[in-house]
C-alpha cells in the first residue's frame, strides 16, 4: 500500500467508530431490536401473499399461487375511489398535521411561564390516549341529529340542524379535524423537543443584534427545524397508502351514505372479507400498500437529495 | 321397540368401548386447553374449575384450561388463534353457521377424528349421536367435530315487543305479522313520549342482514343456506330447497322490503341517524325508552322474566321472523360443535375430557350451574333456583360451553316463564323442518373473489335498504342488483347451485 496517499482523510475504521459512539449506539439498542423483531424478522412472512394458506401446512407449505390474491382489490371497480380517498385524506393529515404542530411548538416555545407551557403541552396531548371508539361517541352525542348536544344547541337558538350522518361533503372536514385534535398535541412535543434541543447561542446573538420575536422565528427557529420537517415527512409519506381503520370505520361504520367520501382501502377490504377471513387476500393488499409506499419513499428522498443532498434521508 | 333396540345398541357399544377405555395409557398428567369465545369472566368460574379440574384429574388424569377469544375484535382473534396454533389448544369451540367450521376444516386447523378415537377415547358421546349426525361433520369422508345434536334450542331471530304496550294498541294476540308490528310501532310513537319505539343499533355488521333475512323469510317460503358468508344465497323453500332463490336479483319482494322500511323510517319508529348508532337496545328496554329489540328466541326466553322485574306487567312476547310463513328451520345440529385442534399434543386425552364435559353429571352441573348447596339448590320440581340477590356476572360461573350441552343433564331454572317457552317451543315444533342443507360442504375457493366483492356490495347497500335511508327505493334496489351483477352474483349462484345439485345428486 501506498502510505502517502493516506495523509489524506483517512476513514476511521468500524471498530473505532462503534468504540467512539458506543453511548449513542448502546441508547439505540432497543430500538434497533425493536424494529428487527417487529419490522424484519416477520418480513419473509409477507410470502403468505402470493400463496394459498394452509394452516396445516404453514406459509411456505402452503401452495404457491402467483398474484391470484392481489386480483379481488384491482376487479372491484372501487380502486380508483379508493385509492383518491387515501391519498387525499393523508396528505391533508400530513400537511395539515405538520403545519399546526409546527405553529404550536414555537408558540409554546415563545411561552415564558413553565407551568402554563407544561399544562397546555399535556392537555394537548391528552386526545392521543382516547380510542377511537370513544372518539366516535363523541362525535355521535354532538352531531347526531335527533338528541346531538350541537343539535339541541341549534334547535334552541331557533335554528334548523342539517343531517350532518347524511351529509358525505361534510365527512372529510370532521374526520380531518378529529384527526388533527387527536394527533396536533403528539406531534407539537416532537418538534418542541427539537427547538429546545437547539444551539441557544445563535438565539442570544440574535437577540443581541436586535432581532425581534418575528424574525428569531422566520430567521433561525424555522430553518434549524428545517431537516425535521423533512425527514418526518419522508416517514410520513411512506404510509400514504395506509388508512387508519380505526379512525374512520367507528367514524362512519356501517353508514354507506357517506362511503363515497369516507371509504378508504382498510374500510373496504374489512366489508368485503369480514366473513372469509383470507389471510392471504388481506397481506396482499398491505403488501400491496407497503411496496406503493416504499416506491413513494424512494422517489421522495430521491427528490430531496436532488434539491439537496444535506436534507436525505440516506 | 325401536327405542328398546336403540338402548340396547348404545349399551353394547359402551360395552365394547370400556376395555379399550381401559387400555389408554394416563400416567401422565397433562393439561388440556379450551379455546372458547367469551369475556374473561369476574364470577367463580376459576374456583369451579378447580372443582372440575380435581374430578378429571382422577377419572383421566388431565385438567383444563381455559383460552378466552374476547368479544372485542373477536372474529379476526379466533381465526387468527386458529391459523397461529402450534400446539398450544386443544379443544376448539366451533360452529358451521357463525364460526367459519368448514372454511377452517379446508384450511387444515382441525385435527380428523377416525372412527376408532371416538369409539375409544369418546365412547359416550359416539354413542349418543346418531349416524345420520355424524354424517353431517364430515369433510371428505373424515369426522371434524362432535355435533351439539342433543340440545334443544331456538335461535331464530324475531322481535322482542312489550304485551302490555301491544294490548293497548288493540293488539288483543299481541304483534303476529309485519302489519302488526308497524301498528304497534305507529301505537308508540303516538302515544308514548320519549319512547323510541325501536331504538335499533344500525352500526352493527349483523344487524342489518338479520332484519333483512327476517322479512325475506316472512314474505317468501326461502329458506337461508349457511356458511357462503353473505347474506344472499337461500334456496326457494322447504319443498323445493335445493332450488336457489332469486329474491336478490329479481321480483318485487325486496323492493316492497325497501318500501316499507322508508315508510317506517320516515314515521320515525327508529333514530333519524340510526345507521351510526351503537347503543344497547335491551337494557333501553329495560329503560322503558323503547319498545322492541331485535334478537334471537333464547334471548327472549331469558329476557322476558328480568323484564318483569324491571317493568312489571311488561308481558314481553316474541314475534318470530317467518311466523307469517310458517317458515321456521330448526338449529343445525353443528351450531356449535367441539373440534379437536389440528397441533394437539394430546388429542386421545383431549377426546377424554370432551366426553366428560359432555356426559358426566357431576362435571357438566359444575360446568353449567356451578357447585350445588353453594351457588344453587334445586325445588320440588327439579329445577334450579339461585339464591336471593343472586348476580350471575359476579357470582356465577362461565364455561360458555355451547359444544356439547346435553339435555339429559340440563337443569331447568325455575325463573323462566316456562308455561310462555314451551307453548313457544310447541308452535316451532309444528311447523318446524331440518335444516335441509347439513350434507353440503361448499368450495369456494373458486368464488372467493366475487364473493368478496359481493360482501361489499352487499354491506353497502343492505344497511340503506333496511333502514329505509334511501330517496327512491325502486331505484335504489335496482342499482343494488345491478352492483351484484357486476359484482358476479349469477357466477357465484351458479357454482353453489352446482355443488349443491353434486351434494343431493341431482
Amino acid at each position: 500500500m501506498d502510505k502517502t496517499k493516506a495523509v489524506k482523510y483517512q476513514r476511521p475504521s468500524l471498530a473505532r467508530t462503534l468504540n467512539q459512539n458506543k453511548t449513542l449506539i448502546l441508547m439505540c439498542v432497543p430500538a434497533i431490536i425493536f424494529f428487527f423483531v417487529f419490522s424484519y424478522m416477520p418480513m419473509p412472512g409477507a410470502y403468505i401473499a402470493f400463496t394459498n394458506f394452509q394452516y396445516n401446512k404453514g406459509i411456505f407449505g402452503s401452495p404457491f399461487i402467483g398474484l391470484q390474491n392481489f386480483k379481488f382489490l384491482f376487479m372491484s371497480g372501487q380502486l380508483t375511489l379508493l385509492l383518491r380517498n387515501t391519498i387525499l385524506y393523508n396528505l391533508a393529515f400530513i400537511i395539515l398535521g405538520n403545519v399546526l404542530q409546527l405553529t404550536f411548538a414555537i408558540l409554546l416555545n415563545e411561552v415564558q411561564s413553565k407551568a402554563y407551557k407544561k399544562t397546555t403541552q399535556s392537555m394537548m396531548f391528552l386526545p392521543y390516549f382516547i380510542s377511537d371508539v370513544l372518539v366516535s361517541l363523541l362525535v355521535y352525542n354532538l352531531l347526531n341529529y335527533d338528541f346531538g348536544f350541537i343539535s339541541n344547541l341549534v334547535r334552541n337558538l331557533g335554528g334548523e340542524m342539517p343531517k350532518v350522518y347524511q351529509m358525505p361533503n361534510a365527512w372529510p372536514i370532521i374526520i380531518v379535524l378529529v384527526n388533527l385534535w387527536k394527533g396536533t398535541g403528539y406531534g407539537t412535543v416532537v418538534y418542541f423537543a427539537a427547538i429546545t434541543g437547539m444551539d441557544s447561542s445563535m438565539m442570544e446573538a440574535a437577540q443581541i443584534d436586535g432581532a425581534n420575536g418575528f424574525q428569531r422565528i422566520r430567521y433561525i427557529t424555522l430553518p434549524t427545524l428545517k431537516p425535521t420537517v423533512i425527514i418526518l415527512f419522508l416517514f410520513a409519506i411512506g404510509g400514504i397508502l395506509k388508512g387508519n381503520f380505526g379512525l374512520f370505520y367507528n367514524l362512519v361504520g356501517a353508514n354507506s351514505m357517506l362511503f363515497n367520501t369516507t371509504d378508504i382501502i382498510e374500510t373496504y377490504v374489512y366489508r368485503s372479507m369480514m366473513n372469509s377471513f383470507n389471510f392471504s387476500q388481506s397481506s396482499a393488499v398491505g403488501l400491496f400498500q407497503s411496496v406503493v409506499g416504499f416506491f413513494i419513499v424512494m422517489a421522495a428522498n430521491a427528490f430531496v437529495k436532488h434539491l439537496d443532498p444535506e436534507y436525505a434521508l440516506f | 321397540m325401536k327405542k328398546l333396540i336403540a338402548l340396547l345398541m348404545m349399551l353394547m357399544l359402551v360395552v365394547c368401548a370400556l376395555p379399550a377405555m381401559a387400555e389408554v395409557d394416563t400416567s401422565e398428567h397433562v393439561v388440556i386447553t379450551y379455546l372458547v369465545t367469551g369475556d374473561i369472566p369476574n364470577n367463580r368460574t376459576d374456583e369451579v374449575l378447580g372443582k372440575i379440574n380435581e374430578i378429571l384429574t382422577e377419572k383421566v388424569n388431565a385438567e383444563l384450561a381455559i383460552q378466552w377469544i374476547e368479544w372485542t375484535d373477536w372474529t379476526t382473534k379466533y381465526n387468527l388463534a386458529l391459523a397461529t396454533q402450534s400446539g398450544d389448544i386443544d379443544l376448539i369451540g366451533t360452529a358451521t353457521d357463525w364460526l367459519n367450521a368448514w372454511p377452517n376444516i379446508q384450511k387444515g386447523a382441525f385435527l380428523p377424528l377416525t372412527e376408532e378415537m371416538l369409539q375409544t377415547y369418546a365412547p359416550n358421546t359416539w354413542a349418543q349421536v346418531p349416524a345420520e349426525n355424524w354424517e353431517l361433520c364430515k369433510y371428505n369422508g373424515e369426522i371434524y367435530l362432535m355435533p351439539e345434536d342433543n340440545y334443544a334450542q331456538w335461535t331464530n331471530h324475531g322481535f322482542l315487543y312489550r304485551g302490555d304496550w301491544a294490548k293497548e294498541a288493540g293488539l288483543e294476540n299481541g304483534v303476529n305479522s309485519w302489519e302488526e308490528l308497524q301498528v304497534y310501532f305507529q301505537y308508540i310513537k303516538d302515544n308514548k313520549a320519549d319512547v323510541i319505539p325501536w331504538d335499533a343499533n344500525g352500526n352493527g355488521s349483523s344487524y342489518a342482514p338479520q332484519m333483512a333475512g327476517g322479512w325475506q323469510t316472512s314474505h317468501t317460503p326461502n329458506i337461508y343456506i349457511e356458511g357462503i358468508g353473505v347474506d344472499l344465497f337461500y334456496g326457494n323453500s322447504k319443498d323445493d330447497p335445493y332450488t336457489l332463490s332469486t329474491y336478490y336479483v329479481e321480483g318485487d319482494e325486496l323492493v316492497n322490503f325497501a318500501t316499507e322500511m322508508k315508510e317506517w323510517a320516515d314515521a320515525g319508529y327508529w333514530r333519524t341517524d340510526v345507521l351510526n348508532y351503537t347503543g344497547d337496545v335491551m337494557t333501553e328496554m329495560k329503560e322503558g325508552k323503547t319498545g322492541a329489540h331485535q334478537h334471537h328466541t333464547q334471548t327472549w326466553t331469558g329476557e322476558r322474566t328480568n323484564m318483569e322485574e324491571k317493568q312489571p306487567g311488561s308481558d314481553v312476547g316474541f314475534f318470530w321472523f317467518g311466523k307469517e310463513q310458517s317458515n321456521v328451520i330448526a338449529l343445525n345440529i353443528t351450531h356449535g360443535a367441539m373440534a379437536v385442534a389440528m397441533t394437539s399434543q394430546n388429542p386421545e386425552r383431549a377426546l377424554m375430557v370432551y366426553d366428560l364435559m359432555r356426559n358426566d353429571p357431576e362435571i357438566y352441573r359444575l360446568m353449567q350451574y356451578g357447585i350445588e348447596g353453594d351457588m344453587y339448590t334445586l325445588d320440588e320440581n327439579g329445577y334450579i333456583v339461585r339464591p336471593e340477590g343472586w348476580d350471575d356476572s359476579t357470582m356465577g360461573v362461565s364455561m360458555n360451553f355451547w359444544w356439547g350441552r346435553n339435555d339429559q343433564l340440563e337443569l331447568r331454572s325455575a325463573k323462566t316463564d316456562w308455561e310462555a317457552v314451551d307453548a313457544l317451543y310447541a308452535e316451532y315444533d309444528a311447523v318446524k323442518v331440518n335444516y335441509p342443507y347439513g350434507r353440503v360442504v361448499f368450495d369456494l375457493s373458486s368464488i372467493q373473489m366475487y364473493l368478496d366483492n359481493l360482501s361489499n356490495v352487499y354491506n353497502t347497500y343492505m344497511p340503506r335498504i333496511t333502514f329505509g335511508m334511501v330517496d327512491d327505493p325502486a331505484a335504489y334496489v335496482a342499482e343494488f342488483r345491478q352492483q351484484l351483477k357486476a359484482a358476479g352474483i349469477d357466477i357465484c349462484m351458479e357454482e353453489i347451485q352446482k355443488q349443491i345439485n353434486a351434494a343431493y345428486g341431482l
